[in-house]
């Protein structure tokens, strides 16, 4: 087969070319992001630019000190052995740089059940733990869903973001991720593989396994929130009269969240259950 | 007689400074948009765009269609009975490199290579959760941090 081009004058150039060559991709989403660039440079100038001694206390919300170093690890552009090492020595303390290297683990630890369970990284891990079997979930995504059009104010703007920009905050990714299989009672599968379509750091270990997480079928109970949690990591943006957002369902305690997503079982509350973990 | 040396590199280790690289400086290198596998993932523009600009930085002969095949008509058209590879998780990489080696002369070698690990240790690791590959693994990760 004939090589593929190498030359091209600029990035417009390079975009029209795969646009061409990768038709079908593009029909999925034509949208490419002015940044990040993908290569080992971009990758080292994100590094150096990262706010490692922010992190841990930022790292939640929307607009903390993340790193956005997902797609260059997940290419191996960047191994997480020398991010690693970057971080050891670029912090003081090891109150400061903990917790990001944590979750560098959490990638690594995704990698070696990978390893272990293969083409099984599609199959229930274990049992939903939500008092639903697998089969009473959708196995299609919802076209409303797709499109971006629930009616959810935060749900359709983490949408818009993931197809425009190929990238989702960790918490977004979260909600967006409970919503769909929770809210909606989709199984966790179509959401994953629609992920995979959009996000540049999709992998399928890193976020199978985190949907599962959230599903409750790689953990011990399920991942839910409260519109007081996405209020909190959302800055001012969707303040005021929860129905004028259309977000009503969130509005409540854990517990009566609870109650209702999950009408045949007893979970235990917490003040902020599974909330902190990541 | 082959005796030269190629490099296949593939979407899971995309690093100038990868093992494969460094083992064999200037050895010509291969990577190949795997058809299969674009039909299968359906993924869009944005994420072809940022791994093309990884190859671009790389000194790879980039293309398209059935990998094995490819990897293995490259090796040949360079006279190379040796294949250098990076590890991957993915079930898919075991599969092409038994694909590959099914289509290589007799006596042709593939050497998969890794780059150090993230965390270097012994012990078995117990993956049923994540709180307990951590307390494994957590002195090792944070080596030496006060």
């Amino acid at each position: 087969m004939a090589e593929m081009r190498r030359d091209f004058a600029n990035r417009e150039e390079l975009i029209a070319y795969l646009r061409e060559q990768f038709p079908r991709a593009a029909a999925v989403c034509d949208d490419v992001p002015a940044e990040p660039l993908g290569g080992r440079r971009a990758a080292e100038e994100r590094l150096r630019a990262a706010r490692l001694r922010d992190y841990a206390a930022t790292r939640n919300f929307l607009d903390g000190a993340v790193t956005r170093l997902s797609p260059y690890i997940r290419y191996g552009v960047l191994s997480l052995a020398e991010v690693k090492e970057y971080a050891l020595a670029n912090t003081r303390t090891r109150d400061e740089v903990e917790k990001f290297i944590n979750e560098l683990g959490w990638r690594d630890y995704f990698q070696r059940v990978y390893v272990e369970i293969g083409d099984d990284i599609w199959e229930d891990q274990e049992e939903y733990k939500t008092g639903f079997g697998a089969h009473e979930y959708a196995e299609a995504l919802p076209d409303d869903i797709r499109a971006g059009q629930t009616g959810v104010a935060f749900i359709d703007d983490q949408i818009k973001a993931l197809y425009q920009t190929g990238y989702l905050h960790n918490h977004a990714r979260m909600w967006l991720a409970a919503y769909v299989v929770h809210w909606r009672r989709v199984r966790w599968q179509a959401g994953a593989a629609w992920f995979l379509e959009h996000l540049l750091d999709g992998d399928p270990a890193s976020n199978n396994l985190s949907w599962q997480w959230v599903a409750s079928t790689f953990s011990t109970k399920p991942y839910y929130y409260n519109l007081e949690n996405v209020l909190k990591y959302t800055g001012d943006r969707y303040q005021g009269d929860p129905a004028a957002f259309g977000h009503q369902a969130f509005v409540g305690s854990y517990e009566t969240i609870a109650r209702r997503l999950f009408p045949r079982i007893d979970l235990s509350f917490d003040a902020e259950p599974r909330g902190k973990r990541r | 007689m082959m005796t030269g040396t190629v490099i296949w590199l593939h979407a899971d280790n995309l690093n100038p400074h990868c093992a494969a690289l460094q083992a064999a400086p200037g050895a010509p290198a291969v990577f190949v948009w795997d058809e299969e596998l674009l039909d299968e993932w359906k993924i869009s523009l944005k994420r072809i765009v940022f791994i093309y600009e990884c190859l671009l930085e790389l000194p790879v002969s980039i293309r398209r269609g059935d990998v094995a095949a490819e990897v293995a008509a490259f090796a040949q058209a360079h006279s190379a009975q040796r294949i250098l590879t990076m590890a991957s998780p993915s079930p898919r990489h075991r599969l092409i490199c038994q694909r590959i080696m099914q289509q290589m002369p007799k006596g042709s070698r593939l050497e998969v290579l890794r780059d150090p690990p993230f965390v270097e240790t012994n012990a078995r690791l117990d993956l049923k959760r994540f709180s307990r590959y951590w307390s494994a693994v957590k002195y090792d990760a944070l080596r030496g941090k006060k």
